[in-house]
C-alpha cells in the first residue's frame, strides 16, 4: 500500500483512483491506513463476497491474495498483477500515464 | 505453384496464430482460474471505508467514464506490501 501512496500524486494526475481492498473490518483498515500514512480509501470486503467474485480468495489465508487490478474508464480490466508481482506499482503507473487513457 | 503458395500461406497463418496466442498463455499461468481476465469488464461492487468522520460507500461503476481505478488487494491490515 505504501508503494501506491508514494506514487499517488502521479496516479491522480493520470485520472486514476487508488482503492485498497481487504477482508478486514473498516475500522481496522482505517487504523492501518493511519499507521502507514495511506490517504486513499482502504475498502472493507467484510465476509469476502467481492474477493470471491474477483476469484482471489485464498482458503489457506482465509483472505485475498495479493493482487492489483487496473480498471480503465470503460470498466474493463487493463492490467493484472499477482502475488509478488503486485508489490511494485511501476508498471501500473506507466500504463496510467499512457496518453490514450486521458481520453 | 498454386499448391505451394497456399502452403506458405498456411504456415504464415499458423505462425501468426501462435505468436498471437502466446501472451494469453503467459497470462493464464499467472492468473487464478476464477479471476477475471484482462479485457473483461470488472465485476461491480459497493464496499465501505471509514474516512475519519463517517463510513462511506464506494461503488466501482461510479468511476465509469471518469477515472481509471486501481484495486490493490492486500492480505491483512498491519502487514507489509
Amino acid at each position: 500500500m505504501k508503494n501506491f501512496q508514494q506514487n499517488l500524486k502521479t496516479l491522480e494526475a493520470a485520472d486514476t483512483q487508488v482503492l485498497g481492498v481487504s477482508m478486514d473490518s473498516w475500522f481496522s483498515n482505517k487504523a492501518f491506513a493511519d499507521q502507514i500514512g495511506v490517504t486513499f480509501p482502504l475498502l472493507s470486503d467484510w465476509g469476502g463476497k467481492m474477493t470471491r467474485e474477483y476469484g482471489i480468495y485464498k482458503d489457506e489465508y482465509q483472505a485475498p491474495r495479493r493482487v492489483n487490478f487496473l480498471i480503465g474508464k470503460d470498466g474493463k480490466i487493463m492490467e493484472e498483477q499477482v502475488d509478488k508481482d503486485a508489490i511494485d506499482p511501476t508498471k501500473i503507473v506507466d500504463v496510467c500515464q499512457r496518453p490514450k487513457l486521458k481520453n | 505453384m498454386q499448391i505451394r503458395r497456399s502452403g506458405v500461406l498456411a504456415a504464415g497463418l499458423l505462425a501468426l496464430s501462435m505468436s498471437a496466442a502466446s501472451p494469453l498463455f503467459a497470462q493464464s499461468e499467472k492468473a487464478a482460474p476464477g479471476m477475471p481476465k484482462v479485457g473483461d469488464v470488472a465485476p461491480d461492487f459497493t464496499l465501505k471505508y471509514f474516512d475519519g468522520n463517517e463510513r462511506k460507500d464506494v461503488k466501482l461503476s461510479d468511476y465509469r467514464g471518469k477515472k481509471n481505478v486501481v484495486l490493490a488487494f492486500f492480505v491483512f491490515a498491519f502487514t507489509g506490501g
